[in-house]
C-alpha cells in the first residue's frame, strides 16, 4: 500500500527531517510510528498524503508515484487517505453532523448518502446523540473521535493519525485506540504516530521507530523502546 | 453541479457574515468607486452631446452691405458654395432676419415696438464641415466688396473642444485608476476572507476538495459584493442625476442635458458589469494558487 525508497527530506533551513528512509507498509496493516518529538514522524505522514514532497527518493501510495502525481490530481489521492491531527482542526462554526458531512460535501456526495453515512459513523463513535451539538462543547476525547469520524466517513484506504491520544487520559486514549483497531479491521491501513508508550505496548502491533530522521528499528508486535 | 452550487452559495454567505465589518467596508468603498466612475460617465456623455451639437453648428456668417445688388448676392452664394469645407450656404434676407429676431423675442415683443425700421443686415450663413476650414473661408469672403463683416465662433469652438477633450481624457485616466484601486481593495479583502477561513480551506484540501471547489465560494462572494455595490451605486447615481438635472435645467436652460432613458440604462449596465467584474477579478487574483503542500 505504501512504499518509500531512499527517501530524504531536507528543509530550506538545512535541517534533515528524514534520512534515507526505506519502508513497506502492506494493505490492512496497523503501524505505530514512534520516536522523540522532532524525529520526523509528522514529516513521514505528510509525505504519504503529499502534504510535502521528498527532497530525494520515491514515495509510492496505492501504486502511484507521488512525485509524478500532477497537482490537479492531488485531491483524488487525498480522498483515499484520512488524516487526523493532534490539534483536531474542527470547524467550530458548524455542528457535529456538519463537521463530518463536510468531507463528503466537498467531494460532491448526494445529500441522502451524506445523511446515511454520517449518521452511521456517528453511531459507531458514539456521538449520534450529540449530532446537533457544537464541537467546542465536546470533551477532548469526543472531539478526537469526531476527527476520526470525519477522516473515515468516506471509507479511505489509509488512515494517518498524528498523536491522536497525545492530550487524553489513558482511559479515553484506549477508547480511541479501540476505535482505530475497529477501523483497521474493516480493511483500512492505519498509521499512528505516537509517543504514548502505554498504548503502544498494550496494542502489540508493528512498531517503526524513527530517530533523527532515520528508521532506527522496525519490529512486528513491538514495544515502544 | 446544482448541489455543489448550493454549497458554494451557502459558504459565500457564511463567509460574508463572518467578516461582517470587512464586507461592509468593501461594499462601501466599491460603491463609492462605482459612483465616481458613473459620474464621469455621465459628465463625459453630456460633453459628447454638447460637442456634437456645436460641431453640427459650425457656422460662419457674412453680413452683407445694404447696397449690394441681387446679382452680386447670387454670385456670392454660388462662389461660396464652391469653397473647400463648405457644407451648405443659405441667404438670409433682411426681412427674414427680422422675422427670426421677432420669433426669438416673441415673449418680449414690446422691445421691438420702438424700432422704426428693420435695422438688421442681410447675410449669408455658411455651414462648415470642420473648424479647421473656418479661418480660410472667412479670409476668402472678406475679399468681396459687398461684404460688411464675417463672423465665426472658430477660436472659441476650437478651445471648447480642446478643453472638453482634456476633461474626457483625464476622466478616463481617473476611472482606470479608480478601477485599479478597487480591484486592489477587493483583492485584500478576499485575502483577509481567505485567511480567516484558512482552517476550512486546509480541511477542504485535506479531504480532497479540488482547487476549483475551494475557489468557487470566494468567487461567488466577490460576485455578490460587486453586484450589491453596483446596484447601490446605480440607485444613487440615477436618483442624484435626475435631481441635479432638473436643477441645472432651471439655472442653465440653454444646456442640452441628456435624460434619454436608454442611455441611462446603458450606463447602469456598464456600472453593474464593472462592479461584477471587479468583484470576480479581485477574488480570482487573490486565489490564484491553492497550495496543497508545504515546501
Amino acid at each position: 500500500m505504501i512504499r518509500m525508497f531512499h527517501v530524504f527530506k531536507t528543509f530550506p533551513n538545512k535541517i534533515h527531517a528524514l534520512w534515507d528512509v526505506n519502508i513497506h507498509i502492506k494493505k490492512g496493516e496497523f503501524v505505530f510510528l514512534v520516536g522523540p518529538t522532532g524525529a520526523g514522524k509528522t514529516t513521514f505522514l505528510k509525505l504519504i498524503y503529499r502534504g510535502m514532497l521528498p527532497s530525494k527518493g520515491q514515495v509510492i501510495v496505492d501504486g502511484v508515484n507521488l512525485a509524478r502525481l500532477k497537482t490537479s490530481l492531488v485531491p483524488y489521492l487525498r480522498r483515499e487517505i484520512g488524516v487526523v491531527f493532534q490539534d483536531f482542526k474542527l470547524l467550530y462554526d458548524r455542528n457535529v453532523f456538519e463537521n463530518v458531512a463536510f468531507s463528503l460535501r466537498v467531494v460532491g456526495t448526494k445529500n441522502a448518502i451524506i445523511r446515511q453515512e454520517v449518521n452511521n459513523i456517528l453511531n459507531i463513535i458514539g456521538l449520534y446523540h450529540k449530532k446537533n451539538t457544537n464541537p467546542h462543547l465536546l470533551s477532548g476525547g469526543e472531539q478526537q473521535k469526531l476527527c476520526i469520524a470525519r477522516a473515515v466517513v468516506s471509507h479511505p484506504l489509509i488512515l494517518l493519525t498524528d498523536e491522536p491520544t497525545g492530550n487524553l487520559d489513558p482511559e479515553t486514549s484506549w477508547d480511541i485506540m479501540k476505535l482505530l483497531f475497529k477501523i483497521n479491521i474493516w480493511g483500512t491501513t492505519v498509521i499512528m504516530a505516537s509517543h504514548d508508550k502505554l498504548m503502544v505496548d498494550k496494542a502489540q502491533k508493528r512498531v517503526v521507530r524513527i530517530e533523527r530522521g532515520e528508521v532506527a528499528s522496525d519490529t512486528q508486535k513491538g514495544i515502544y523502546s | 453541479m446544482l448541489r455543489n452550487m448550493f454549497f458554494y452559495i451557502k459558504e459565500a454567505f457564511l463567509s460574508t457574515k463572518k467578516n461582517g465589518i470587512m464586507s461592509f467596508a468593501t461594499i462601501i468603498s466599491l460603491t463609492a468607486t462605482l459612483i465616481i466612475v458613473g459620474m464621469f460617465l455621465l459628465i463625459s456623455l453630456n460633453i459628447n452631446l454638447f460637442l456634437n451639437e456645436i460641431e453640427s453648428q459650425l457656422v460662419a456668417i457674412a453680413y452683407l452691405k445694404d447696397d449690394i445688388s441681387e446679382e452680386d448676392i447670387n454670385k456670392l452664394v454660388q462662389d461660396t458654395s464652391e469653397l473647400q469645407g463648405v457644407k451648405d450656404v443659405r441667404y438670409i434676407s433682411k426681412e427674414e432676419a427680422f422675422q427670426r429676431l421677432r420669433e426669438d423675442l416673441s415673449e418680449h415683443e414690446d422691445m421691438l415696438a420702438g424700432i422704426p425700421e428693420n435695422p438688421l443686415p442681410a447675410s449669408i450663413e455658411i455651414l462648415v464641415t470642420e473648424t479647421d476650414f473656418l479661418e480660410e473661408i472667412a479670409f476668402q469672403l472678406n475679399q468681396y466688396k459687398g461684404i460688411e463683416e464675417v463672423n465665426y465662433g472658430g477660436q472659441l469652438t476650437k478651445n471648447l473642444i480642446l478643453v472638453f477633450d482634456f476633461v474626457r481624457n483625464t476622466g478616463l485616466a481617473i476611472i482606470s485608476l479608480l478601477i485599479f484601486i478597487s480591484v486592489l481593495i477587493m483583492v485584500s479583502v478576499i485575502k483577509i476572507s481567505v485567511h480567516s477561513r484558512h482552517e476550512e480551506i486546509e480541511i477542504m484540501s485535506l479531504v480532497g476538495a479540488t482547487s476549483w471547489f475551494i475557489r468557487w465560494p470566494f468567487i461567488i462572494e466577490g460576485f455578490l459584493k460587486g453586484l450589491f455595490s453596483s446596484f447601490l451605486a446605480v440607485i444613487v447615481l440615477i436618483k442624484g442625476y435626475l435631481y441635479y438635472m432638473e436643477k441645472i435645467r432651471i439655472i442653465l436652460p440653454f444646456l442640452n442635458i441628456s435624460s434619454d432613458q436608454i442611455i441611462l440604462i446603458r450606463i447602469a449596465v456598464i456600472i453593474i458589469l464593472s462592479g461584477v467584474f471587479i468583484g470576480i477579478f479581485g477574488s480570482m487574483i487573490s486565489l490564484r494558487k491553492i497550495r496543497y503542500e508545504e515546501l
